[in-house]
């Protein structure tokens, strides 16, 4: 069954540069615990899946994301 | 000289003179005399951390823009490791077009709590 592969989003939505602050959009591409989405589910070509996964980090560091997401203790 | 962007996380519970002033003193470590320039500044202000960072829930958010030597990097970096109101500090090469601003309609009171449905 050969699917075809869905075009990358960030390709599709023609953003120059991930910013590692904008943690609104980059929360599209974690999963509810926080985790990066791998890229047969984020559909991202590699370039981006690697400058997405980057910026992802980065935004950690800062706290602007979570390292882990839903498990308030 | 190169462009870099820092984003510094000072303690919520410093006022925003103090933080002013505390800024004022890195930029002169980047930017005196002749060489190096601050190009913008962004007080994001307080935002609720997405973890306790040495146990703040929140944080005083700034983000700055500056050309420099990459020889005054360290020293720069020497002296915000040892001050103790900055939680956290990032400094990364400025590739491309960054802007400085926090991400469109930021919220207030920082309530992010989607995770928990």
């Amino acid at each position: 069954m050969a699917r075809h592969r869905k075009a990358c989003p960030v390709c599709e939505q023609g953003i120059r540069t991930i910013d590692y602050k904008d943690e609104r959009r980059l929360s599209r591409f974690i999963t509810e615990r926080g985790k990066i989405l791998p890229r047969r589910i984020s559909g991202m070509c590699a370039r981006h899946q690697r400058q997405v996964g980057s910026a992802i980090k980065r935004a950690r560091y800062l706290a602007l994301l979570p390292y882990i997401a839903g498990s308030e203790s | 000289m190169r462009n870099y962007e820092a984003v510094y996380i000072f303690d919520s519970a410093l006022e925003e003179e103090a933080v002013n002033e505390k800024l004022d003193r890195y930029h002169k470590l980047v930017a005196d005399d002749s060489e190096g320039e601050v190009t913008a500044v962004d007080h994001w202000g307080r935002r609720q951390l997405a973890y306790a960072i040495e146990d703040h829930q929140n944080g005083y958010y700034v983000v700055t823009h500056f050309n420099t030597e990459a020889g005054r990097l360290p020293e720069f970096e020497r002296l915000l490791k040892l001050d103790d109101d900055l939680l956290r500090y990032l400094i990364v090469v400025n590739e491309g077009d960054l802007s400085t601003s926090p991400a469109p309609a930021p919220e207030e009171g920082g309530d992010d709590d989607e995770e928990d449905s």
